[in-house]
């Protein structure tokens, strides 16, 4: 660097000279002409494309069970992929970079010998520094844009609407109140007779909201595959809410460890259609169990 | 000490008057006393507590409860009288009773209790000694991670068993919570421990800590606060996880006493050793080692250090707590009578995350340390390693609602804390860059302490991109409580924060024990520790993303196959420590000898003797520049100055 300071600096007047001096372009290909670049610029590609290839196999695992099954397990989804897509290369690089060296790319002293000859001595990179410093600054800002603006769709879809502000919600929605205790879940329908079951029955692309709440100790309510969870805490109601989009049976699990029995403390989710959903819940308040 | 002799040579300094022998009550006590009077002060705690609980009832009027108040109050007293037993048997409150008694340490004093010329027995004594207290460190680290592995393995055979139960829901709840505090105990000293206290002060070019008595006082703190958190498997066990969430905590048996007073213990352990370990490295430093001379596990195991002193506090409060909702009748954590779960939530993530920085930060800063001397090059743009290291320091502060983005206590908080958690990625990829930049273009030299360097950034990545996945709220509303979580924090903690710590072990064990670390075996076993490892946890990632649910014993079918190949890596893991452990053993019983500076490190503990003399340095050193200054002119540029000149010459040409 030094000799690139005591360099004499052209007189203003001077006319322009044609030179050999490297061009930006020049630069970067004659950098590329390195034997390790390409290869770590391959290795890069390649394990780039290998963990977003994987993505498709992490979302394949969290449906294999049914889902998705809501709108909000959709955007979680989503979210999952766009999060890989941005991370994906800077791994890519971290592993090809570490790979090379790992495999001799650039020598290796065998462990019984001792080094003999220095490294390069490079202190820093002034380049690679702000390169690095601001894609990673940047990455991280859309990732933390892109969270808040998800979180709040879902948040929006789960409430319908801030429940502190008592705005009115959509009218078809049903309110369930889900009570946690150990080590059974329990669900009362207010809004249909006062109906109680333990499993969740609901009709399917209707908006369902869940006031939470606990009679003992901690639980999570964990609708699996509608990607909703929320702790059932005891003295306080807490709120969630799906609409679910699509038939089936799907898993309700406790994601919270509660004491002895915690493990079995799951129950299923049935989504049938709005007539079988009305027939259910008349079969239920003719039995009026409660 | 000894510049102020050597200013005032000439002028008598009144020293204190020795009283008795040097050592005085010292020279009487060891563990075996320790032990000793632990027990038998908790046994008279016990039964007089008993004595006395029976008099205020009325004689045995207890109602036929399972956890009679009673046996509670007992229970505590007699933990409280282990800790004062140990502590006092161990001479610990030797110091200030001569102080109170007027008996000033004199010189001779000081001596013994470093352990001059005592042979092995001063390991087993109140020894002020920074390199004994290294080593203690690292025995019992050991033991704990012995410990907490063998829970593990418990763990996942009921695990793999899928289809029965091998031990019972109570037994196995235990499990998991003891091997979860028992591990983060043993990952929190794992590093800041041995190394913190046998090669800090040598890195520093000090004689040694800056509070000596205090380093005595904060690893048999620790080692008597073990005995009460392992005793729980034998009063009922401690069945609610690690965090011990209220009020589930509330029901468990007597054994969540002895996890209560183990924190509390431990957090006065860790704290001392903090405030010992920030002061030596701000006050202690050699003549010469300015700020941007430091070595960068200096920096790492100091800020380390910050977040314990400043965090612990939080976690031991909520223990506290507990405690006394427990003993006391309370109500501070009990919603029942008007208390709040979460007050108990945040007083323990505002440790509990910061935690996961203590474990990972000077982990990583080891090998920061070590990859310079293995690639022969200077450390790449040391300033921006500094620059993350307290960028994490500063960032861990405010990202501890993470852990409780579920749990409904404030939802519009969600929103900042996914800001801050992830912007704590940026620090996090400057440590990155600095090891890639300092592994570019360097010929590493193949040996254990290198391998954990590639070992470590492996793992770091892929915990850090499951880390993205879980502080972004909507994809941890699926992930929160799930397996995944278990799989992404043992990436952290023991992908990066022990198998950094093995190679950090393996490096500076030469310096630490005169021997070197056996390569051949040391290797063996941490290749197949680590290919264990990742079969463990992958294989858990996708129990996790399945819909699996931590801390269950029995679970769905259809999680059936990736428990069994958990299982299986798992106990891989536990071939690879066992030869790993092996070697250890090995290597210290009868390794090759090593010389003071195994491999040509330029940092200050390598430029004394091995076996580190008594006062560390015949004379103390002074220092000139950072410990860096590896590496020849860089030849491709050079060449580019080659090419530059060459362009001169030619635009010269032109001109004339």
């Amino acid at each position: 660097m030094s000799t690139l300071d005591e360099r004499p600096t052209p007189e203003a007047d001077e006319p322009e000279i044609p030179t050999n001096r490297p061009a930006p372009l020049g630069i970067v290909s004659r950098w590329l002409k390195r034997p390790y670049a390409r290869r770590i610029l391959q290795l890069t590609v390649v394990i780039t494309a290998v963990i977003i290839g994987l993505t498709f196999v992490m979302v394949a695992f969290m449906n294999m069970s049914g889902g998705p099954a809501s709108d909000i397990m959709n955007e979680i989804e989503k979210t999952m992929f766009v999060l890989t897509f941005v991370c994906a290369p800077l791994m890519g690089f971290t592993l090809a970079v570490i790979t090379y060296s790992w495999w001799g790319g650039w020598g290796m002293v065998p462990a019984d010998e001792t080094p003999t000859e220095e490294g390069p001595a490079i202190r820093t990179n002034g380049v690679a520094v702000v390169v690095w410093v601001s894609v990673c600054s940047m990455l991280a800002a859309f990732l933390v844009i892109w969270g808040l603006v998800e979180l709040a769709t879902i948040t929006a879809s789960s409430y319908g609407s801030v429940p502190s502000n008592q705005q009115p919600r959509d009218a078809k929605a049903i309110d369930i109140n889900v009570t946690g205790q150990q080590w059974l879940w329990s669900f009362e329908y207010p809004g249909n007779g006062r109906v109680t079951s333990d499993v969740l029955v609901v009709p399917v692309n209707v908006p369902l909201y869940f006031n939470v709440t606990s009679l003992d100790v901690l639980h999570s309510f964990w609708v699996v595959e509608a990607g909703v969870k929320i702790d059932a805490n005891p003295g306080a109601i807490t709120n969630t809410g799906f609409t679910p989009n699509k038939l089936g049976t799907f898993n309700i699990r406790c994601a919270e460890l509660c004491g002895l029995h915690h493990a079995y403390m799951e129950t299923k989710l049935v989504v049938v259609t709005q007539q079988d959903f009305d027939s259910w819940i008349r079969e239920q308040g003719g039995a009026k169990t409660s | 000490m000894s510049t102020a002799v050597a200013i005032f040579e000439q002028k008598h300094v009144p020293q204190p008057r020795q009283v008795g022998k040097p050592g005085g009550f010292l020279r009487r006590t060891n563990a075996v006393t320790a032990l000793v009077s632990g027990v038998v002060l908790a046994a008279i705690f016990y039964v007089a507590t008993g004595a006395i609980v029976n008099a205020v009832t009325g004689g045995g009027q207890q109602d036929d409860l399972s956890l009679p108040e009673g046996l509670q109050v007992q229970i505590t007293m007699m933990y409280v009288g282990w800790i004062l037993g140990f502590m006092g048997g161990i001479g610990a409150f030797a110091g200030p009773i001569r102080w109170f008694l007027g008996h000033d340490l004199t010189y001779a004093d000081a001596e013994y209790m470093a352990g001059k010329d005592m042979g092995r027995k001063k390991f087993w004594k109140y020894t002020t000694d920074h390199k004994v207290v290294g080593i203690q460190y690292l025995v019992v680290m050991l033991v704990l991670f012995g410990f907490g592995g063998l829970l593990a393995m418990l763990i996942r055979t009921e695990l793999g068993i899928t289809w029965a139960e091998v031990f019972n829901p109570n037994f196995y709840n235990s499990l998991i919570g003891t091997h979860g505090i028992v591990m983060i105990i043993a990952m929190i000293i794992a590093v800041s421990g041995p190394l913190g206290n046998f090669i800090v002060p040598l890195m520093c070019g000090a004689r040694d800590m800056a509070f000596p008595r205090l380093n005595a006082l904060s690893i048999w703190l620790l080692v008597a606060a073990v005995p009460p958190l392992v005793s729980n498997l034998l009063m009922g066990g401690i069945r609610d996880g690690w965090t011990v969430y209220q009020p589930l905590a509330d029901q468990a048996p007597v054994g969540m006493i002895g996890y209560q007073i183990c924190i509390i213990v431990f957090a006065f352990s860790t704290g001392i050793a903090s405030v010992n370990l920030i002061t030596t490295i701000v006050a202690m430093r050699a003549r010469g080692m300015t700020w941007s001379r430091v070595p960068i596990f200096v920096y790492g195991v100091m800020g380390s250090a910050i977040m314990g002193l400043v965090w612990f506090p939080m976690y031991q409060y909520s223990q506290i707590l507990a405690l006394s909702d427990r003993v006391l009748q309370t109500s501070f954590f009990t919603p029942a009578t008007g208390g709040s779960v979460w007050l108990y939530e945040n007083l323990f993530w505002l440790l509990g995350h910061p935690e996961v920085y203590v474990i990972v930060l000077p982990a990583t800063a080891a090998l920061l340390e070590l990859m310079p001397v293995f690639l022969r090059k200077p450390l790449f743009s040391f300033k921006l390693a500094i620059a993350g290291i307290f960028g994490i320091v500063g960032l861990s502060a405010v990202v501890w609602v993470h852990h409780m983005y579920m749990t409904g206590w404030a939802p519009q908080s969600n929103y900042p804390f996914m800001l801050s958690t992830e912007l704590i990625s940026i620090p996090f990829s400057f440590l990155l860059l600095v090891m890639l930049g300092t592994m570019w273009r360097g010929k590493p030299w193949a040996r254990l302490p290198m391998m954990a360097v590639y070992a470590v950034i492996w793992n770091k990545v892929i915990g850090g991109i499951t880390g993205v996945y879980l502080s972004d709220t909507p994809v941890d509303q699926y992930m929160h409580g799930s397996m995944f979580v278990v799989a992404h924090f043992h990436f952290m903690l023991m992908g990066a924060g022990l198998f950094g710590a093995m190679g950090a072990i393996a490096y500076w064990f030469p310096k630490m024990t005169s021997r070197y670390f056996d390569e051949r075996y040391g290797k063996i076993g941490f290749w197949i520790a680590f290919a264990g490892f990742q079969v463990t946890f992958f294989a858990m990632f996708v129990a996790g993303l399945q819909g699996m649910p931590r801390r269950v014993l029995q679970f769905d079918n259809a999680f059936n196959v990736a428990n069994w190949v958990s299982t299986i890596g798992a106990y891989v893991i536990g071939i690879g420590m066992l030869v790993f452990l092996y070697a250890l053993v090995i290597s210290w019983r009868s390794g090759e000898l090593a010389p003071g500076n195994p491999f040509g490190a330029h940092t200050l503990e390598a430029q004394t003797e091995t076996p580190v003399p008594h006062e560390n340095f015949p004379v103390l050193p002074v220092v000139t520049s950072d410990p860096y200054d590896f590496g020849v002119p860089d030849p491709y540029e050079l060449e580019d100055e080659e090419l530059i000149r060459e362009a001169e010459g030619a635009s010269k040409v032109g001109a004339s």
